[in-house]
């Protein structure tokens, strides 16, 4: 039955609409991804009012190609210029732009791309097979499991801290801080607000992030007076060929990063931002070598892309298999799923299996378009950084301002993204770590929410009485712990070199 | 003598000019309290033109003013001229219980706006997992343990629990925190949780799966696609009914228009019977159907009247929303 179900699903897919939608939703979806604040829910939330009359297939092709296709679109300007398109692409910041400085544009573009494909590929293919569990698993985990893998995410604070684990922390706290502005997700009492409404609803993180990675990036560039990328030091010096090849040498790493995207995904109350951390986090303490991350290492494009790209499958499940979409954009879906007539439940996965079969080949088939695209424009995409002062400056302040007033309409996020501007800058001349800040600034509310669900869900030695929390706690001990280890024994082993 | 008296007379219709507001030929602006790409704001948009063909205006607009839970907006319009020519748009029960639990935010008094009409609103219902102990409302009551009620703050299903609870006799342990429905509604079908309020649209899928079971509405009557479900009306009696009454009427008040305090009276009539007309507007109606917004219209004559029931009732219920809010803090 599933193997019919996945031919049936790929057959609705052979139209010549379908297919016409499907170019138009990924190309658009480009579009909007490259555009900071706007992301895959703006992007469904505009085509919806288009997606009447069509065949189903061709509809399902347009609206689900543009929430994909917005995914790779915001980890081009986070390689490029340190722009994150949306908050799930910051993790493609910490090495993807570091890349782009020493060279390697269109080596990060190309296995930023192909890891993006390779995970949606796996997410789809896992997706498939995981049909049968996805419903237990995503009954046996709660929010004490949720706080784990926020915790987890924490740990990788560690990695940018080099030089200072105090530095690092004060980042992080700050970045805590920060997020502590507005009204607390347990009672809603506003705090930090100093009786401003704005402040009220607290900091945006698309704008604090805007503000901490690219303005401060430009108010550098006006200091120092040169090109982004120097024009001659910053020659290619790989190809877009070479971060396919990487993508694919780093088999192992997509594998359980995509694994991870897509299980993060499954679970509604962990955002595809905390999963790009988290599978950061994972890349980096599992690495050989982690000093190289933060630096350059296109292991730190791979892992996060691969993430986001299997994320996108997962978050379908709870839309269709319980008709509780796990976020925004899904919201917007299951309003258009509902208007075509499609009613989400548990007999999508048996009865209407076809049609989640549809959805998979779209997925597959929109990261397939998506990537070819991709690639075919990395390496004039890559050429952008090494534009003059003069150009860059005004260009990418433009895009800045107008996407941090996009995120919410408020002229006021532009006064903050230009203040984070400055805040960003300072953070790096005196470094102190902006990863570490952000990383804070991300998982705050979710520590914060989960802490207390599970407290007053399961009681105060709930990580103890919860099996599956307790092996994930475990876990992070061990992972946080490692990387000391290894530095010990380095340590240990240079100094009986130096005795010797 | 006669350029006295053309002076006067002049002077006379200018007075009267600036003493009734007419808003046809002018340009009308919606604040919509709600996110820019939200089903508030799409429903705003998608009526503005309707209000304009119906009431003369030159154009109507729609000026996003997201923050605090539609409180940045109306506290906006709390401040506008009332001349007809801000209104706004948003979910009036939010409004109402950020007032009446006292939220340090809120510099308006929602009983003094204007009310101007009702574009849509749906029972609530408290529904339980498809594999709890808990058959009907008469089992919460008698549970032995308090009845846990997952939520996602202090929102108006917060506060409908903790009425709801109070009036009803149900020990209730509010556990909150949660990430939106798709979380409670998670957590309720695991069976972390016993119960949670949504819209009757946000849970029919999960009903119609079998994955929730429908135990109580918060509505006026019940609802007709599932009569066997009683009504929190009907299971109070006395102070307990009027402070379930007050709730019920406030959350009936859900996506409305209106106006700042003391509109002009000629304003008011216009903006109201064009809102009616818009709502009855066939055009409208085909839109609403594609567009998946559904409409069920109330004039804004009978929600200015809820709000005076609503006022009357919040002495019984303001101390147990306070008591509420103290549980979780």
């Amino acid at each position: 039955m599933m193997f019919e179900a996945i031919f049936s699903g790929l057959a609705a897919l052979a139209t010549p609409q379908a297919m016409l939608f499907m170019l138009i939703g990924v190309s658009y979806g480009l579009m909007i991804g490259i555009l900071p604040g706007l992301g895959g829910i703006v992007a469904i939330a505009l085509l919806l009012p288009f997606t009447y009359g069509h065949e189903l297939a061709a509809t399902l092709a347009l609206l689900l190609g543009a929430h994909i296709a917005t995914i790779w679109g915001g980890s081009v300007t986070s390689i490029l210029f340190k722009v994150p398109g949306a908050a799930k692409s910051l993790a493609l910041v910490f090495d993807g732009h570091p890349m782009t400085q020493q060279g390697h544009a269109s080596r990060a573009l190309g296995a930023s791309a192909t890891a993006a494909l390779l995970g949606g590929l796996m997410g789809a293919v896992f997706l498939a097979f995981s049909i049968p569990i996805v419903r237990p698993i995503m009954l046996a985990l709660g929010p004490s499991e949720y706080l784990m893998m926020a915790l987890w995410g924490l740990t990788i604070i560690a990695t940018f801290s080099e030089g200072s684990l105090l530095k690092g922390m004060i980042a992080t706290s700050a970045g805590i801080m920060i997020a502590y502005i507005g009204m607390d997700p347990v009672s809603g009492t506003p705090r930090f607000w100093f009786g401003s409404v704005y402040l009220l609803d607290g900091i945006s993180f698309p704008v604090a992030m805007i503000g901490l990675f690219a303005v401060a990036e430009m108010i550098k560039l006006f200091v120092k007076g040169n090109a982004m990328i120097d024009r001659v030091a910053g020659e290619e010096k790989s190809s877009v060929l070479d971060g396919v090849k990487d993508a694919f040498k780093h088999w192992w790493l997509v594998v359980r990063s995509s694994l991870l995207g897509l299980w993060v995904g499954v679970l509604p109350g962990v955002g595809a931002s905390v999963g790009g951390i988290a599978a950061y986090a994972q890349a980096a303490q599992t690495s050989k070598t982690p000093e190289r991350f933060g630096k350059g290492a296109v292991e730190g494009v791979i892992a996060p892309d691969a993430t986001l790209g299997a994320n996108e499958g997962g978050g379908l499940m709870p839309t269709l298999a319980f008709g509780i979409p796990g976020g925004e954009s899904m919201a917007i879906l299951l309003v258009a799923f509902l208007s075509m007539g499609i009613v989400p439940g548990p007999q999508m996965l048996t009865t209407e299996l076809d049609l989640v079969f549809s959805m998979v080949w779209i997925i597959v088939i929109a990261n397939i378009v998506t990537t070819l695209i991709g690639l075919a424009i990395s390496s004039r995409l890559a050429r952008l950084p090494t534009l003059n002062p003069n150009v860059m400056i005004p260009l990418v302040l433009s895009v800045c301002f107008f996407g941090a007033f996009a995120t919410r309409g408020l002229v006021e996020d532009v006064l903050v993204a230009a203040f984070f501007g400055g805040i960003g800058y300072l953070m790096d001349k005196y470094q102190y770590s902006r990863a570490n800040f952000v990383i804070g600034m991300v998982l705050a509310e979710m520590i914060e929410r989960n802490l207390h669900i599970s407290l007053g869900l399961y009681g105060d030695l709930f990580i103890f009485t919860r099996p599956i929390t307790l092996v994930m706690f475990i876990f992070i001990i061990i992972t946080t712990a490692l990387p000391f280890i290894r530095q010990q024994r380095a340590e240990n082993a240079q100094d009986g070199n130096n005795k010797i | 003598m006669k350029l006295l008296l053309i002076s006067i007379l002049l002077s006379t219709l200018f007075v009267e000019k600036s003493q009734a507001e007419s808003v046809k030929d002018e340009v009308v602006t919606i604040i919509s309290a709600n996110s820019a790409g939200g089903m508030m704001t799409r429903y705003a948009r998608m009526i503005a033109p309707y209000i304009a063909k119906h009431s003369g205006a030159e154009d109507v607009r729609v000026r996003v003013m997201t923050g605090g839970g539609g409180i940045r907006g109306t506290n906006y319009l709390w401040f506008s001229e009332p001349d007809g020519k801000t209104i706004a748009f948003t979910s009036v029960p939010s409004l109402i219980l950020a007032q009446l639990s006292g939220s340090e935010a809120v510099q308006f008094d929602a009983t003094r706006l204007i009310f101007l009409g009702r574009v849509a609103t749906e029972p609530r219902v408290l529904t339980v997992g498809a594999t709890s102990i808990i058959q009907n409302i008469d089992d919460a009551r008698t549970l032995g343990r308090p009845f846990i009620f997952p939520s996602q703050g202090t929102d108006e299903d917060f506060y409908s629990m903790a009425v709801l609870a109070d009036a009803l006799g149900i020990e209730t342990k509010i556990i909150s925190g949660y990430d939106g429905n798709a979380d409670t509604a998670l957590a309720v079908i695991k069976g972390d949780g016993d119960g949670h309020i949504t819209g009757w649209s946000a849970s029919e899928a999960v009903i119609e799966s079998g994955d929730e079971r429908p135990i109580l509405t918060l509505s006026q009557e019940r609802y007709s696609p599932y009569p066997n479900i009683p009504t929190a009306l009907e299971l109070a009696e006395g102070e307990s009914r009027q402070a379930i009454q007050a709730i019920v009427n406030m959350l009936d008040m859900r996506r409305g228009f209106f106006g700042p305090p003391d509109l002009d009276p000629l304003a008011t009539e216009e903006l109201r019977d064009a809102i009616v007309a818009a709502l009855n507007d066939p055009d409208l109606i085909a839109e609403s159907l594609l567009a998946g917004l559904p409409l069920l219209p109330s004039d804004g004559l009978t929600e200015q009247q809820k709000i005076g029931q609503i006022t009357e009732a919040s002495q019984v219920v303001v101390p147990i929303l306070e008591a509420a809010l103290q549980e979780i803090l």
